[in-house]
């Protein structure tokens, strides 16, 4: 490694160190707005970035804490926001990502085929128990509108992340970009038995 | 600032100041000659430095082949094989606006000039705002004009010269000295200069036709081309004076241009196409490439506007190049080999056919029966499949009967797809009649034209038909006659149809463009454009996004009802998952 390489992963570590630091000591005062919803989940087939079918229902209401947001492959900006704090939340899990569920739902089914999402998640070195699912057309809409989340078309596209409790079955909604600390706290208060 | 604490941030800020005072005491400025080629910075030539620079910008690669990294959101580590500059401000430069979020224009002539709106506009302003329009409200707040150095701060520590902190989507990045200065370098250069093919008056096009296309289908293209341009100029008095002298002189109005089109006709064989090609873009050095037609394949059109970065909007042909990366040209669709996409998709996912059973693809050897067979077979072993039994026609050969006996008794299919015109009414008719009959057979529409009416009744049961346009019934897109006066035929209708679309796009690509007169704008502002549903085009849907080169993504299964006028009956959604 040259001088200048370690001199960069130092600097780049020592500010990551900082930053957990400083945010563990303000997780109280939170600087977002959520709200506790609760939604009935509709029962559709979708299909998985390994071409699998996934009956959406079963697969959302389990007894792990589950966390879902809407993305595409070529959306610019806040997509590559939402799925970098999916990775590291799956990162700041260590051993205990595979017990979250983190489920991606295309907005533009029409052009995100396994394929693409598939290298979408590599793209991103999602581990397992990240999912991107697509399907027809209806039962994206039919999932959008489930979640209050309906758009006529991805162009008008906004961030939410839900989490949904397996106590309770209830979710938090968090319709604005947050930190990859808070969303480790949701994640967190979610699971607690 | 949702999400982001400003504690955080001044931390955060200190520990990285310490660390560039660390990366300037080592000193790591190399300086060496640059020879004889115009030179770049840190001693590299001007080429080197924007090739690396673009590998930053557009592949978030560094120098040392490395990925960049960056800081998001607050406190998310991200690097650059996720995303990269160009996921965010686009390849021009000139940003994007998502999900409530505006990316401000990063390319050099922005930068390095003082912003004065004093106030940006909310997300809920931005949203009502015609969406068609909202690229052309990227204005950073009011600023000074960046410097290389206060440049280096707003990447390593997002604050902008004036003291703002940015948006924390922004990454804060950890790029040393040299690799900063490569960085720089290049974002001066981009998007520097407008395009090629724009005068203060005009926009230049063109467009291609090739001699061996029937001449209606010729006219079916160049008509309502050139009718759209001479109707645009035509009001062009309108937005010049009202640019000029206009109490509200809009931007709008100050973008307008007139429009020119060149009819760039090929001759000969299409080895030869490309050598004319480079001829006409020599004398007549336009901005974008309007339709076209070919007769056969699009390839050295396809390659021409690549290699010289020209864009290529939505060109008549059943022969698109596949390719996930290619950049330049928009097709309608991908063509036949979409078809073959869609019979995989069906028998895949929705029949789900038990893997042991035969799948025999039957297919004349020709440019239109590898592309029906290539989109078949490459989608069907994407979806973890054995490859089928192809059994490809030779130049001269017809589908007999005992062809069709010999295939069924030896390899007892399970699925025939039968590419073919025509012969495939009696071939049809054949395969009803014999005793190992298939459980399915698929043909395309396409192919058959026509024919598709004289499906042999005793086989439709067992008959798929891929259709890759909206279905005739119900509110199909009304025809403007008088558009043209062009005789019309299936073909031509559907062209006329396509050429209409792409007036409709063309218009609103101009809007969003405004006066942003760069090729790779131009492509994302349509990329950027929402879904075009049926009362735009005689597909389904075309629909857009950053890279998405392929506006319908769709083709229907069908089955025919009994008779001589059947009802087509739809067996598939639009898209097939
Ligand atoms: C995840 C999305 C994203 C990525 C990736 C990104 N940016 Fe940005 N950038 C933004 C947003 C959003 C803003 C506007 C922030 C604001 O105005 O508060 C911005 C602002 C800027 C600005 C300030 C512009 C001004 O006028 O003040 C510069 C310069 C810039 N980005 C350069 C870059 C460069 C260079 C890269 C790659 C090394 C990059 N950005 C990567 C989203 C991004």
């Amino acid at each position: 490694m040259s001088t200048r390489s370690l001199l960069l992963t130092v600097c780049f570590l020592a500010t990551l160190a900082v930053l957990a630091h400083a945010s563990i000591a303000e997780a109280a005062d939170r600087k977002y707005t959520r709200s506790i919803e609760s939604y009935t989940v509709p029962d559709v087939t979708l299909v998985d970035q390994n071409g699998k079918k996934i009956p959406f229902k079963s697969y959302v209401e389990t007894d792990q804490p589950v966390v879902l947001d809407f993305i595409y492959a070529t959306c610019t900006t806040i997509c590559p926001v939402l799925s970098a704090s999916f990775l590291n939340l799956q990162n700041r899990l260590g051993p205990d990502a595979p017990k979250a569920r983190l489920i991606s739902i295309t907005i533009d089914p029409e052009h995100d085929t396994p394929k693409i999402m598939k290298d979408y998640l590599k793209r991103y070195r999602a581990k397992p128990g990240w999912d991107f699912l697509t399907g027809s057309r209806a039962d994206i809409d039919r999932v959008m509108r489930a979640f209050n989340a309906y758009i006529p078309d991805k162009m008008s596209h906004y961030q939410l992340t839900l989490i949904r409790s397996p106590r309770d079955g209830k979710w938090v909604r968090i319709k604005e970009l947050i930190s990859s600390q808070e969303l480790l706290e949701e994640f967190r208060q979610a699971w607690k038995k | 600032m949702n999400g982001y604490s400003k504690k955080n941030g001044l931390t955060v800020v200190s520990v990285m100041v310490a660390c560039l005072i660390g990366m300037a005491l080592f000193g790591w400025n190399i300086s060496a000659s640059a020879g004889e080629q115009p030179a770049g910075v840190v001693g590299l030539s001007r080429v080197e430095t924007l090739r690396l620079g673009e590998n930053i910008y557009r592949k978030g690669i560094l120098p040392s082949g490395k990925p960049v990294t960056a800081i998001v959101q607050g406190d998310m580590p991200i690097d650059g094989t996720m995303f990269s500059c160009e996921s965010c401000h686009m390849r021009s430069g000139l940003g994007s606006f998502e999900g409530g979020v505006v990316t401000t224009p990063t390319n050099g002539a922005n930068i390095y000039k003082p912003q004065f709106t004093l106030r940006r506009l909310t997300p809920s302003e931005m949203e009502k705002i015609p969406r068609y329009l909202a690229p052309l409200y990227l204005a950073p707040p009011r600023r000074p004009a960046y410097t290389d150095e206060t440049l280096a701060v707003a990447l390593h520590e997002g604050v902008d010269p004036s003291g703002r902190i940015l948006h924390p989507v922004m990454p804060r990045y950890f790029l040393d000295d040299r690799d900063m200065k490569i960085l720089v370098y290049y974002l001066k250069a981009l998007s520097a200069e407008p395009s090629t093919g724009v005068t203060d008056t005009t926009i230049r096009f063109a467009t291609v036709v090739t001699d061996k296309v029937p001449p209606e289908e010729r006219d079916a293209v160049l008509a309502p081309l050139e009718k759209y341009v001479s109707g645009r100029n035509s009001r062009a008095k309108t937005f010049e004076t009202r640019a000029k002298y206009g109490f509200f002189a809009e931007s709008m109005d100050l973008s307008y241009r007139r429009l020119s089109l060149s009819r760039w006709e090929l001759q000969g064989p299409p080895e030869t196409w490309r050598r004319q090609l480079e001829e006409y873009y020599r004398q007549e050095p336009v901005f974008a490439i309007l339709g076209g037609i070919t007769s056969g394949e699009w390839q050295p059109v396809h390659d021409f506007s690549e290699e010289h970065r020209i864009p290529c909007i939505l060109p008549i042909t059943d022969f698109p190049v596949i390719s996930e990366t290619a950049w330049y040209t928009l097709y309608f669709s991908k063509g036949l080999y979409q078809e073959g996409e869609a019979v995989a998709r069906h028998l895949g996912m929705t029949i789900d056919l038990p893997p042991d059973k035969v799948v025999v693809q039957i297919f004349h050897d020709t440019r239109e029966g590898r592309a029906f067979s290539a989109g078949f077979q490459e989608t069907w072993q994407g979806l973890g499949r054995q490859p089928p039994l192809n059994r490809a026609l030779r130049t001269g050969e017809t589908i007999t009967k005992e062809f069709l006996q010999q295939l069924t008794d030896r390899e007892k299919p399970a699925v025939i797809l039968l590419w073919a015109g025509p012969e495939a009414v009696a071939a049809l008719e054949t395969i009803a009649a014999s005793a190992n009959r298939p459980e399915l057979v698929y043909l395309s529409s396409t192919l058959l034209k026509q024919s598709l009416a004289k499906l042999p009744d005793q086989a439709r049961d067992f008959t798929y038909v891929t259709y890759p346009y909206a279905l005739p019934q119900g509110a199909s897109a009304q025809l403007n006659q008088d558009q043209t006066k062009v005789p019309q035929t299936a073909t031509t209708v559907r062209i006329i149809e396509k050429m209409r679309s792409l007036s409709l796009i063309l218009t609103d690509a101009l809007m969003m463009m405004g006066s942003n007169y760069y090729r790779d704008r131009f492509l994302e502002v349509i990329d950027m454009m929402q879904d075009k549903p049926r009362s735009y085009t005689n597909y389904e849907r075309l629909s857009f996004g950053p890279g998405q080169r392929y506006a319908s993504k769709g083709c229907y299964i069908l089955q025919l009802g009994k008779g001589l006028n059947p009802e087509l009956i739809r067996k598939s959604d639009w898209v097939i998952h």
